[in-house]
């Protein structure tokens, strides 16, 4: 694992699905390639010009013919990435700009350090810009739903931006199509043992996320996939 | 309470956890090709004699013939909701993986391999 080229984060694969990005995407990539070589850009099936500004930001480009969903672009990347024998660390992030590359660059940083398999950005260690109170409230009773569903205990269970060893990406086998996929994530991870740390990360939520964003009903079907999954899986 | 309501909450309870559960086995599957047979078999005894299910319902404590075969069809449309439920979530599964696969080879072959460096030519196959 040491010997591999660390050397500006030669070694790490960051993954952004990208659904209809066009107007932010293309800043996105460039600030995240100011950092880190290797980004690969799944674009789910957008119908604008999501393809061209994810080319032009100097990303990969994995192209959905159909749109699939968030869940499905990120297995993509992450199959993708996983291609490169030298890809030990893999990133999740989001298309809309409410992450921060440097936070990217620290969880990476810490990563290395550490001896845990994966780690997870948490909203609450951190701060946010701009979150409603109802919206808090709802994440926080999403920790709780985890809680009782995979026995991981986080501040934040719903935080896409997450920093992975090669190991863990190649057992993650997301099947969620939706936002599900961040409990599927976790799910992997108890099923897994897999050893993790949450790391405090700064969200930005700007009009442009807020209005990109999964409106809170939605928690309601991820709730309920979530919960048909668990029940399939037992059989 | 009429008799009638206990097989049926125990029906539907149990087609619940049964299906969720088993799915994928064969006497499942070779049940439900039973349970077809079985009801094509009632339909055409109560087409010749209705007096046979009217007989079978007053047994059950049930008032009609009708209600009974209304009862008979609801379970039979839940068993059947379930089994299109799932074969879609393994369809919507298996396009996905489908999709996936294209999209990557397809990338590859565009744009090369993840990391070029590694000897391969684009379009070839990195495992």
């Amino acid at each position: 694992m040491e010997s591999g080229p660390t050397r500006r984060n030669d070694d790490v694969w960051v993954i952004v699905p990208c659904y209809n990005e066009g107007p932010v995407v293309r800043g996105v990539l460039e600030k995240v390639r100011e950092h880190f070589p290797h980004v690969v850009a799944v674009d789910d099936g957008s119908r604008d010009n999501s393809a061209s500004e994810i080319v032009a930001a100097g990303a990969r480009l994995v192209q959905h013919p159909v749109n699939m969903g968030a869940g499905a672009a990120y297995q993509t990347g992450i199959e993708f990435a996983l291609r490169d024998p030298d890809a030990q660390i893999f990133v999740t992030f989001d298309a809309d700009g409410q992450h921060r590359v440097e936070d990217v660059v620290s969880m990476v940083e810490h990563l290395r350090k550490s001896d845990v398999d994966v780690l997870i950005g948490s909203r609450f260690l951190g701060t946010v810009d701009g979150m409603s109170r109802s919206r808090r409230a709802l994440l926080r009773a999403a920790v709780v739903f985890e809680r009782l569903t995979t026995g991981i205990s986080l501040t934040d269970a719903h935080q896409g931006l997450r920093v992975f060893r090669r190991s863990f990406a190649g057992v993650l086998d997301l099947k969620s199509h939706d936002m599900s996929w961040a409990s599927e994530f976790l799910t992997r991870m108890s099923e897994h043992q897999t050893t993790y740390e949450e790391y405090p990360v700064h969200v930005l939520y700007t009009d442009y996320s807020r209005a990109k964003g999964q409106r809170s009903i939605n928690s309601v079907n991820i709730g309920v996939d979530v919960l048909i999954n668990k029940m399939l899986r037992g059989r | 309470m009429q008799y009638i309501k206990i097989p049926l909450v125990v029906a539907a309870v149990l087609i619940l956890v049964i299906v969720f559960r088993n799915r994928q086995r064969v006497e499942l599957r070779a049940g439900s090709r039973v349970l077809v047979l079985a009801l094509a078999a009632i339909a055409i005894v109560s087409i010749i004699d209705p007096d046979i299910p009217q007989a079978i319902a007053n047994l059950l404590g049930v008032t009609r013939g009708t209600d009974l075969l209304l009862y008979l069809l609801i379970v039979v449309f839940v068993l059947t909701t379930l089994g299109l439920y799932f074969r879609l979530r393994d369809t919507d599964q298996h396009l996905r993986r489908l999709v996936r696969s294209l999209a990557i080879e397809d990338a590859i072959h565009k744009d090369g391999p993840p990391r070029p460096e590694a000897g391969q030519t684009p379009g070839s196959r990195q495992t």
